[in-house]
């Protein structure tokens, strides 16, 4: 482990002796929407929100009307909770009783049911967020971003279930895309080849939006189409490819893979047995699909040698948290949850090694925590999310513990991946630290990457690389 | 190769796969007919006994001479349903037309379903208890008709139809692509457990249905055959309680109608598989010695415009080399080919991929010509005829609907009275029919109104609105892997086209593209109102078509000045791609 590269070799950007990349500020990023959500969100504070319950007086129902209008209202359980409490048990003990005996008799099938099947958990959304490449996704301000591929737009996935659409150079408010059916929302992404087609994933399922002027004009208030998950999961994961025809999607309670085909309604379900699924990541050219899932198993499908796929495992009993592809496709980069290492899995070009059993998972980077200039700031640790440079010039970290983001150089040679660490980057303050990071795509071939920052005080930076 | 030999290669290859299907649809009689003899001669103490005699009983002669009518009755199903594959699609203006061209065949079909559901029942009775078995059995000294074995002959016969009537009636019979192409093998495996487990559910509708109808009519059929056979009659299954508290009856009759509905969805999705699996084509003719003859290239299947499965394929063909990256058969396609140095492959397949989506567009708009919602909007400016008014005056107002319909202004009232009539004017001067004339039009309209109000013969002689416009949505699958594969090769040409051979035609293609896209763009107020399900074939396909005319223009955006003469167009084009 000692040839690793690792953070200790990071410097500050500050310390950097070339000015040009330490003022990374360009003209350019002067039009770029400012963007800070705090105060958005606060104006739409759902915290004040009225409850009716709270303003009437209860009323005496005898104990059956109660369990009954329990149960239409807020479904089985909750009945089976109202016959199980302290009042209906002084007015009918036998119903208690019984309400007893079928919660134990529920308690009894559904630990029977954790043994058969150990990966079926309700997924709530603690769950959720315990696999979600944001930090801290239940509570932050920014949960997602997500960049249009082919024209300036950038889509902010706000914890208050709204996703605001913001354009260069403008100052009017951002379009909010916001609805009933989507909430608790966990990924989007735009459709390639599409000028405004939006697809959001949560728990609801899918939801595409047209972003047009109908929407700017404030005429649609409900998604242009949804499609639910087929045993009614939230979707946790989605991507597209890249001719934006098929959309991969997975849950976090099933062990399946999805993929749409959404203009023509249908769907083809990828099974394998196995842990539920968590990430899915097409490569850039396709040709392959990554899919991690809740447990150490994680898969790697070839598009187009007839969807066949490559079963691999983590050691030491993690998953895999974050993974992202190489801009041509050759290089796969992953992290699991039990030890801060960067691995590196390479998919030669087939006529180099005929067989595919050539590919090995290669251990690059050490990513141990350690302090920064022997002060008590610490950078490293448990990652939570990567993200590469459409350049392929740059790979950047953050982490689930510490508040640095980590920017390592990357040199991609045809059969070989060489990485270096370069400096870090921090916030504001000292306890800022970044929910959410992705690199905005190149519209021209001479662009400066770019990459976006959520960091946890709603605020979004935008740092552009030589 | 010319069209036909093309045709006749693609045919032969067909017909291959076809014959495939029908020896996988034998072979799986007899799994069929295991899983069935595991159900019902289960023995839960004796495993080995259960499994072996299962097996011996399979493995039997009597089991592959008894089988034998059924073999012939499947062969005879899948030659119904390989025709039915490979068959040209036309388009029938009306349900009669419809019905003089699919009549005969449907009902052939629909013999051909029913001897499989009566067949596979009188099989499968072979192996059960002998009160189900026979025709007749000994009731209290006499012969007596079985109403057991007569149950479940109406049972296979009415799970035959049910099929027939749930999926071929009312529509074409149709190849469903799979979204991904995994293995052989492996779509087999996915279609067998899950028609298994599926069909257990969907037979107990017509189980219920089958057995509510028997226990209604049951008893007046059972009659007739006694009288018929000259037997006594079965008293076991009359009456309501007769009927339903014969349980295991009811279990077999369950049993046998999942395994008919079964049989029937694994026939039909052997040809999908099958069918669908890529064909063997190339993009240039290989012009060795030893070079095959049947070699099919890409643009001559493309061409086979009778054979829809070989359009959708050659289609296919193209989207996969267009997407696949260090494509060879795409960097075939930009070659230059000797002699001459002529670039010949991508000459023929442009033309012939610009003369598909034409052809294409073009019937699209004469078939949106015939909705009335469409033809309203399409006509902006109405013929003036008011002899009132002076030449000036017409020009001012002619100038004045040019300028509205330039910027977009609509009139927010219905045309008025005078932009109705299209009659001709000639100087002012009309021709007024004597009265003969006028009386025999009068005559004629009132017929017509008389014909028009007989109960069905505008349902069956009338051309309903919009179904030239559903026929082809329904049958543009090509045209979305076709504009996709197009789009996406004139894309790669940037860094691949080294003679810039694909340079000179991207201004038709761009042009074919979007008048496609403009013509659905109009289709898509009205496709809601277009007779059958049709929103999911119309938004794939203008899905795909804005899909394809984004990737190119996108990709050429800064040439777009020097690719596309008309100003109009080129705003349009360039609006579309920055909606902002």
């Amino acid at each position: 482990m000692a040839a690793l590269t690792n953070l200790k070799q990071c410097p500050p950007v500050s310390m950097l002796p070339d000015l040009a990349l330490r003022h990374n500020h360009i003209p350019e990023l002067d039009r770029y929407p400012k963007i800070n959500l705090k105060n958005e969100i606060f104006n739409h504070n759902t915290g004040q929100r009225f409850v009716g319950g709270q303003r009437f007086m209860s009323v005496n129902e005898s104990v059956l009307k109660r369990i009954t209008r329990t149960f239409f209202d807020a479904g089985f359980l909750e009945c089976l909770a109202e016959a199980r409490n302290e009042a209906t048990r002084q007015q009918a003990p036998w119903i208690g009783k019984a309400g007893d005996h079928l919660a134990h008799l529920l308690g009894f099938l559904g630990s029977l049911k954790q043994k058969v099947f150990p990966y079926i958990q309700e997924v709530g959304e603690e769950r959720i967020a315990q696999y979600m490449e944001t930090r801290d996704w239940a509570t932050c301000d920014v949960r997602c971003l997500a960049w249009h591929r082919h024209s300036f737009r950038l889509a902010v996935v706000g914890g208050d279930d709204a996703v605001r659409i913001y354009l260069k150079s403008t100052n009017a408010n951002p379009t909010v895309l916001k609805s009933p059916s989507q909430t608790q929302i966990t990924c989007l992404e735009w459709r390639p080849l599409c000028p405004a087609e939006i697809v959001i994933g949560c728990r609801q399922g899918l939801c595409f939006w047209i972003v047009d002027n109908n929407v700017q004009l404030g005429r649609t208030t409900m998604p242009t189409q949804t499609f639910k998950h087929p045993a009614n999961l939230p979707i946790t994961s989605l991507q597209w490819n890249k001719n934006g025809n098929l959309l991969a999607t997975s849950s976090i309670g099933d062990r399946s893979i999805l993929i749409w085909e959404p203009d023509s309604g249908q769907m083809q379900v990828l099974k394998r047995l196995g842990p539920p699924g968590s990430l899915v990541k097409w490569s850039p050219d396709n040709d392959w699909l990554f899919a991690s899932t809740v447990d150490r198993v994680f898969r790697v499908w070839n598009c187009y040698n007839e969807w066949t796929t490559e079963r691999w495992v983590c050691g030491n009993g993690g998953t895999v948290q974050t993974a992202c592809w190489s801009p041509c496709g050759r290089f796969l980069l992953f992290v699991s949850t039990s030890e801060p290492i960067l691995y590196r899995l390479q998919f030669v070009p087939q006529q180099m090694l005929k067989s595919t059993d050539d590919k090995e998972v290669l251990p690059i980077a050490d990513l141990n925590a350690c302090s920064l200039d022997g002060n008590q700031t610490l950078i490293g640790g448990p990652v939570q999310q990567l993200a590469w440079d459409p350049h392929g010039n740059y790979l950047v970290i953050t982490f689930k513990t510490t508040n640095c983001i980590a920017v390592f150089r990357t040199f991609i040679q045809k059969f070989d991946l060489q990485i270096s660490a370069a400096y870090y980057l921090s916030g504001e303050t000292a306890t800022e630290y970044p929910t959410y990071i992705c690199f905005q795509p190149l519209y021209n071939d001479n662009d400066r990457s770019v990459l976006t920052i959520a960091w946890s005080s709603a605020r979004i930076q935008y740092y552009a690389f030589d | 190769m010319s069209s036909t030999s093309a045709s006749d290669a693609c045919k032969l290859l067909l017909l291959g796969r076809c014959v495939r299907a029908v020896v996988f649809s034998v072979m799986i009689q007899f799994l069929l007919l295991t899983i069935f003899l595991l159900f019902v001669n289960f023995q839960l103490f004796h495993p080995l006994n259960w499994l072996a005699n299962t097996f011996g009983l399979v493995c039997s002669f009597y089991t592959w001479f008894a089988s034998i009518p059924l073999i012939i009755a499947i062969v005879v199903y899948g030659v119904i349903l390989c025709q039915e594959h490979l068959v040209e699609r036309r388009y029938h203006p009306s349900r009669y037309r419809w019905l003089q061209h699919h009549g005969l065949r449907k009902l052939v079909f629909l013999v051909a379903h029913l001897m499989v559901g009566y067949l596979t029942v009188w099989l499968y009775t072979g192996y059960l208890h002998t009160d189900y078995r026979h025709l007749k059995y000994k009731c209290y000294g006499s012969d007596c008709l079985s109403g057991y074995h007569i149950f479940l002959l109406g049972m296979g016969t009415t799970a035959g139809c049910y099929y027939f009537v749930s999926v071929y009636l009312n529509r074409e019979v149709r190849i469903e692509f799979p979204v991904v192409s995994q293995s052989r093998s492996h779509k087999m495996r996915e279609l067998l457990y899950g028609t298994l487990l599926n069909s257990l559910t969907r037979s107990l509708v017509p189980t219920l249905g089958f057995t509510l109808v028997f226990w209604l009519c049951g008893s007046l059929v059972g009659h007739k055959l006694s009288q018929l056979l000259g037997v006594d009659t079965d008293e076991r299954l009359e009456g309501f309680f007769g009927v339903v508290t014969s349980i295991r009856l009811l279990f077999y009759a369950w049993l046998l109608t999942a395994q008919i509905l079964s049989n029937m969805h694994l026939m039909r999705r052997f040809y999908a598989i099958l069918l669908s699996e890529d064909l063997p084509l190339t993009v240039s003719k290989n012009r060795t010695a030893f070079a095959q003859d049947q070699e099919v290239t890409m643009v001559a299947g493309l061409g086979v415009f009778h054979i829809y499965v070989v359009q959708c394929l050659s289609a296919r063909f193209l989207f996969k080399l267009a997407h696949r990256k260090d494509s060879v058969h795409r960097q075939e396609l930009f070659q230059l080919t000797e002699p001459g140095n002529r670039p010949a492959n991508w000459r023929a397949f442009c033309d012939q991929s610009l003369s598909i989506i034409g052809g294409f567009t073009d019937e699209l708009m004469d078939s949106m010509q015939q909705i009335s919602m469409l033809k309203v909007a399409q006509n902006p400016f109405p013929v003036i005829n008011n002899d009132s008014v002076s030449a000036a005056l017409l020009a001012e107002k002619v100038l004045l609907r040019q300028y509205n319909h330039l910027h977009g202004i609509r009139p927010i009232v219905s045309p008025g009275r005078e932009q109705q009539s299209d009659q001709p004017v000639l100087g002012g001067i009309r021709h007024m029919p004597n009265w003969c004339e006028r009386v025999s039009l009068q005559l004629g309209q009132a017929l017509k109104r008389l014909l028009h109000r007989i109960p069905g013969i505008v349902y069956l002689f009338s051309e309903p609105e919009g179904a030239k416009a559903a026929f082809l949505l329904a049958n543009s699958l090509h045209i979305v892997w076709l504009s996709e594969g197009l789009a996406q090769i004139c894309v790669a040409s940037i860094k691949e086209d080294r003679y810039g051979v694909v340079q000179n035609d991207l201004p038709a293609i761009i042009k074919a593209l979007s008048t496609l896209k403009d013509n659905l763009d109009k289709l898509g107020n009205v496709v809601g109102n277009l007779r059958g399900s049709h929103t999911s074939h119309f938004s794939m396909l203008r899905g795909s078509i804005r899909r394809s005319l984004y990737n190119v223009v996108n990709c050429f955006n800064e040439y777009l000045g020097d690719l596309v003469d008309s100003p109009e167009e080129l705003h349009m084009l360039r609006s579309f791609i920055h909606q902002d």
